[in-house]
């Protein structure tokens, strides 16, 4: 239906406009700033691209980009691993299947700051939930690498069930008649998985990735409490040196052009995929 | 026939372990909330209350007495539940305009408003004066979209506009915290509620646009073409119609939106210290006393994790469309 009114821009003007002025506007001026050196007390001075090319060779800020990006790349594939894995398990014959799936939604709007503490509790050394289970003692949160497996495993808990939320609802989208269909020709389950299963998931699943990926980015309330970074840097992700830098040392300038970075690396992903995504939306 | 069976409690039995793993840290929290002190170290393994130890409830009776709690109960109740209203309100209109009505903007006008208004933005940096700047880039903007914008026909439809909202959603937050909060800091509104309900308005606008736009052009038309042929107005399909064929996805997205609102953190540390103080910013304000409170730590958790929880519940049904914006229908 084509109608038109003087109404439609009425309808949208609050909102094209709360987003000029909140989004679009904050970031014009963070871009200015990422610009400037930026002095509490001094008037600001144009520097160019010096903010940008100090990230590059910032030992903390290189060092928290890896973290991310293996922050993201693992969690993320162990998160689409696990969660097509479930949705493929409940999607079956089970006792109390709509129950189950109900719980595994619990999760996902799980305050992610509390998360952060509840689960440094569980990972908690001496007297917490699993070192206490186990008859061996793993340094959840006091070894480098384990601190960074740790705030994935969080990341995962967390997400996972998302991913296994909408690949169930996709799979059952699938109408029966295609395995029936199938099945005259072919009994072999793996087959008719490989041709019929997974290509129609496909769009779903590349869905999934985007959105997990560009949320992955993000990344700053569970380091935050888990671990606030450490032991050492070796949890720093990039948002929060981003955020230290700004707030810590008030190095406003460097600050926003290290979020400038992040925002780029999330663009690349997005633009990557954008033709798949419009296509989902129309 | 049997090999089938055997199958079945595997497969039963596989579930069962998935969704207890995943139900374990909720456990552990209540477990943890409701020990002693005393015994919130002693106690190992698998903590099973009236077993293992007694349970009590002092822990959140401390804890509920402390005000600096209950305050931020109260902020963040208020942040939420104001923000959400502002979000749908403003919302809701524009999803419907995206959904019925036909938006053809001219890919070069928009590119010359942002053309002129950066310009503006430039020469006030350098030192212009703000009446003068903005007069000029009117002026630039009116001459590039005679000029320009007669000769490229180019238009965008209703999906560009869509995806214009959509994609402030995969903006990394801190990319907007340091201008946030120089320009809070310049309003004088840092530490105030106000900022914080600005905030959660901001993020949750775009989600609420694409899921609502989406529940609008699900319903069906047909209703809201026969009230325009009774001599309704299009105001009158809108409130009379659509919006209450739409309420309960408008229910769902309100309860998306509290939670998401309820958990923001980045700018409530950011920009509530004191006063404006959340649930979350409350939390991490903990951080000191780390590893030492474990009872305090779990009553703050659940006292946390409770409100969105039940609401990620209440909105069962919509969470799958809700966090893929409408992509997949659960």
């Amino acid at each position: 239906m084509t109608r038109n009114s003087r109404l439609k821009n009425l309808f949208l003007a609050p909102a094209a406009l709360w987003v000029l002025a909140f989004t679009v506007y904050p970031l014009l001026y963070s871009l200015r700033l990422a610009f400037y050196r930026v002095n509490i007390g001094q008037s600001d001075v144009f520097i160019g691209f010096e903010n940008f090319a100090r990230a590059f060779s910032d030992g903390n800020a290189i060092n928290s980009a890896v973290v991310t990006l293996i922050f993201v790349g693992g969690g993320v594939i162990i998160q689409l691993s696990l969660g097509i894995l479930f949705a493929l398990l409940f999607n079956r014959e089970l006792p109390f299947r709509g129950l189950l799936r109900t719980i595994m939604t619990l999760p996902l709007f799980a305050t992610p700051i509390a998360v952060g503490f509840l689960f440094f509790t569980i990972f908690y050394e001496e007297g917490g939930l699993i070192n206490g289970l186990l008859p061996f003692k793993v340094p959840w949160l006091s070894d480098p690498s384990w601190a960074l497996f740790s705030v994935m495993l969080v990341d995962i808990w967390q997400w996972t069930p998302f991913v296994f939320l909408v690949t169930l609802a996709a799979l059952q989208g699938i109408p029966n008649e295609y395995y029936e269909a199938a099945s005259l020709e072919t009994s072999n389950a793996m087959t008719q998985f490989r041709f019929i299963t997974l290509p129609l998931l496909q769009p779903t699943i590349i869905l999934v990735l985007v959105l997990r990926i560009a949320e992955a980015f993000k990344v700053f309330d569970i380091p935050f409490t888990l671990t606030a970074g450490g032991p050492g840097a070796s949890t720093q992700v990039f948002s929060m040196f981003a955020y230290r830098t700004s707030r810590r040392f008030f190095d406003f300038g460097y600050g926003s052009a290290l979020a400038y970075l992040l925002l780029v690396a999330v663009l690349i992903v997005v633009l990557f995929f954008f033709n798949r995504i419009r296509q989902t939306y129309q | 026939m049997t090999g089938r069976r055997i199958r079945a409690i595997i497969f039963t039995v596989l579930a069962l372990v998935v969704v207890l793993v995943w139900l374990m840290p909720f456990y552990w929290a209540l477990s943890l909330s409701i020990r002693s002190k005393a015994e919130a170290f002693t106690v190992t393994g698998l903590a099973v209350p009236f077993v293992q130890y007694r349970p009590t409830l002092e822990n959140w009776i401390d804890q509920l007495r402390v005000p600096e709690t209950t305050k931020a109960l109260v902020n963040s109740t208020i942040i939420a539940f104001t923000a959400s209203f502002i979000t749908l309100v403003i919302g809701t209109p524009a999803a419907y305009a995206l959904a019925r009505f036909t938006f053809r903007p001219r890919l070069v006008v928009i590119l010359s408003g942002v053309l002129a208004a950066v310009a503006a933005l430039l020469a006030v940096n350098f030192g212009v004066a703000l009446p003068l700047a903005l007069t000029g880039a009117a002026a630039l903007f009116v001459l590039l979209a005679l000029t320009l914008g007669r000769r490229f026909k180019r238009a965008l439809g209703n999906e560009d506009l869509t995806m214009w909202f959509l994609s402030q959603r995969f903006l990394p937050p801190i990319a907007t915290v340091v201008p946030f909060l120089l320009i809070m800091s310049q309003l004088r509104l840092i530490d105030t509620r106000l900022s914080l309900i600005l905030v959660n308005v901001t993020f949750n606008l775009p989600f609420a646009i694409v899921i609502m736009r989406q529940a609008f052009i699900d319903l069906p038309i047909e209703l809201e073409e026969a009230a325009l042929v009774d001599g309704a107005s299009n105001f009158q399909a809108f409130t009379q119609i659509a919006l209450r064929l739409a309420a309960p996805a408008m229910a769902a997205t309100l309860m998306i939106v509290l939670a998401f609102s309820w958990n923001e953190f980045l700018f409530a540390l950011t920009l509530g210290t004191l006063k404006a103080k959340t649930i979350p910013v409350l939390m991490a304000g903990a951080v000191d006393t780390r590893g030492i409170q474990f009872w305090f730590v779990a009553v703050r958790t659940l006292l946390a994790i409770i409100p969105p929880t039940i609401l990620a519940l209440l909105a069962q049904r919509y969470i799958v469309r809700g966090l893929t914006f409408g992509a997949v229908k659960g």
